[in-house]
């Protein structure tokens, strides 16, 4: 109980004096996770969208490798980013291999599935004649895609939370192609287990706390957003 | 007569469940209301797919205000917004209601100023006022299909494509709620493919009726004639016809018909027979006359009199309906004061009589 105690202490001294060290490796970890959720959200949404709306041949092995995708290890992405990013790997001229850059491509490939997967969950739930009375109504494809995807706007954003949880939470991949590197790759998941490897428990408990502070702040706001969406019914005149 | 608007010929369409709409002939004229009735699947709802461009066709031809609509030249789009659908279950979409209701002619680009005046004659035919702002969501059945009515009216369509648009909505609001709504569309004058299952309906609203069967066009023609004059046992039965006797054609003359349809018992029916013809004669429920006694019989004027005894009374709503042994199954409807009046109960005997203007053969 005691390091419990002593560790939720130790966050509340580390948060609130404003420790450089903590904010600069929350200050990242935002700033990895948060890039990689909108680079994922701008890849997953629209794919999610197309493969869930449109009937085309190959339609269901795509959902196969998405819904895989939405399964896929973060250590295995993290094996598999490295590989390409490695030194000598097809990607190595880059020099991305531990660097935030890296990061995010690695969050990015675990997230992607999760958002896409969510997003065609969604759109196939929409009763297909939505579709046809838009375009009775006279909308082209265009306005009929806008259309729908108003309707699963609310399933969106839940994509969008349950890809930032995978991410902000995962150590694996951002471990491998990170390499947890002091002052320049080390996000609160990756300082977590270092804190626990050198016994640090106390520190552990902090970083966890701050993290878990983190999701909650940002699934809060999303929550709002979409609870805000449903009660949203005033009159919108023409324009 | 009106302008025919829409004229369909050889019109097909295959699935891939095996199911064929095959229409040879199917027309509206401008103005009407024509209703399709048919029981479920048998390509109804498909039909106005097509029409709306909603579907393709595997061959045939829509003709739809002059312009063959099947070409493939054609601008879908440019039809689809002389046209307005509204399906079986309400669609409406995720914004208020004032918003649904103006969506068709944000989607056409039509200035709303045009149709200002429209909208408001809508609003106040139909009590949408206290709905505008809410949410869809919140809406009943009723209300939400009211709203789609009223969008796709707004339009001012060349033609309102109907699929069973109060087949969700409890038999009172329905009611209630059909007759305003028939009555907007006489007033404006709006063309429209109605379609349904309930032959009621269609008696109540149509100028037009036709009857479809496993995709198959049975009948067209005006609603009395399709009713009172079907061309086969199938539309009869649809048509609500229970009464269906086989015979054979035993004479004609001056335009009326002698059936022969068992031992001793002969039917007669206006209009034209070739002796020996194999024939079916149908007989309307509410147009048999029941009399209680022989004596009332001899100052009736029709030639089918039909003495019998009641094998079962059902209830049908606002009647009474009599299942009648005369030698063949007679179907009657009859209201209860006259049942009271009468005393007629199962195996009562009675006499039946029916105008031979009123018995149709085919």
């Amino acid at each position: 109980m005691e390091l419990i105690y002593e560790g939720i202490k130790k966050a509340f001294i580390l948060i609130f004096t404003g420790d450089k060290e903590i904010l600069g490796i929350l200050l990242l970890t935002i700033r990895v996770s948060g890039i990689a959720v909108i680079i994922s959200m701008l890849l997953g949404i629209p794919l999610g969208f197309v493969v869930g709306l449109n009937h085309f041949r190959g339609k269901r092995i795509i959902t196969a490798f998405i819904n895989t995708g939405m399964g896929l290890p973060p250590v295995a992405a993290g094996l598999f980013i490295a590989l390409l990013f490695w030194r000598s790997g097809p990607f190595g001229f880059m020099g991305l291999m531990y660097t935030p850059t890296a990061m995010i491509i690695a969050q990015v490939v675990i997230a992607s599935p999760i958002i896409a997967g969510i997003t065609l969950a969604a759109v196939g739930q929409i009763n297909p004649k939505f579709k046809l009375q838009a375009v009775s109504l006279g909308a082209g494809r265009i306005q009929m895609s806008w259309l729908i995807f108003k309707e699963a706007k609310l399933p969106a954003l839940s994509a969008i939370m349950a890809g930032f949880g995978g991410i902000i939470s995962e150590v694996g991949a951002v471990m491998i192609v990170g390499g947890n590197i002091k002052g320049s790759t080390r996000v609160l998941t990756t300082a977590a287990v270092q804190m626990v490897r050198m016994g640090e428990f106390a520190s552990a408990i902090a970083l966890v706390i701050i993290l878990l502070i983190l999701v909650f702040a940002i699934n809060l706001i999303l929550t709002l957003i979409q609870q805000k969406e449903k009660e949203k019914w005033q009159i919108k005149y023409w324009k | 007569m009106a302008d025919k608007i829409l004229e369909i010929r050889n019109l097909k369409k295959h699935f891939s469940t095996g199911f064929l709409l095959n229409v040879d002939y199917l027309y509206t004229y401008e103005n009407d209301i024509f209703t399709l009735i048919g029981s479920n699947g048998s390509g109804k709802s498909t039909l106005i797919y097509l029409i709306n461009l909603l579907l393709s066709a595997d061959s045939g031809s829509i003709v739809f205000d002059g312009e063959e609509i099947l070409d493939k030249k054609i601008n879908q789009q440019k039809i689809r917004e002389k046209m307005a659908v509204v399906f079986q279950e309400p669609m409406l979409f995720n914004t208020s209601v004032y918003n649904n209701l103006l969506l068709g002619l944000k989607l056409r680009k039509i200035r709303f100023e045009e149709y200002k005046e429209n909208l408001d004659f809508l609003i106040e035919k139909l009590k949408l006022k206290n709905l505008l702002p809410r949410s869809p969501k919140t809406l009943s059945g009723g209300e939400q299909q009211k709203v789609c009515l009223a969008r796709a009216l707004l339009l001012n369509p060349k033609i309102l494509l109907l699929d069973e648009p109060l087949a969700n909505i409890d038999q009172e609001t329905r009611e209630e709620f059909r007759g305003v709504f028939f009555e907007i569309l006489k007033q404006k004058g709006t063309t429209t493919f109605y379609i349904t299952h309930d032959r009621n309906e269609a008696m109540i609203i149509s100028d037009f009726v036709g009857v479809i069967e496993n995709g198959i066009l049975q009948q067209i023609g005006p609603r009395e004639e399709v009713f009172r004059r079907p061309v086969n046992e199938r539309v009869a039965k649809f048509v609500g016809i229970e009464t269906l006797i086989s015979g054979i054609v035993g004479n004609v003359q001056n335009g009326v018909v002698k059936v022969n349809v068992g031992d001793n018992i002969s039917i007669y029916a206006v209009g034209e027979g070739i002796n020996g013809k194999k024939v079916t004669v149908s007989i309307r429920p509410e147009d048999v006359i029941i009399i209680g006694n022989s004596e009332e019989t001899t100052s009736l004027s029709t030639l089918n009199i039909f003495k019998g005894k009641i094998k079962e009374i059902k209830n049908v709503g606002l009647f009474k309906k009599l299942d009648i042994d005369c030698g063949f199954s007679l179907a009657a409807y009859i209201t209860d004061a006259s049942i009271n009046r009468l005393g007629l109960r199962i195996d009562s005997e009675i006499f039946a009589a029916v105008k031979a203007s009123a018995i149709h053969i085919f």
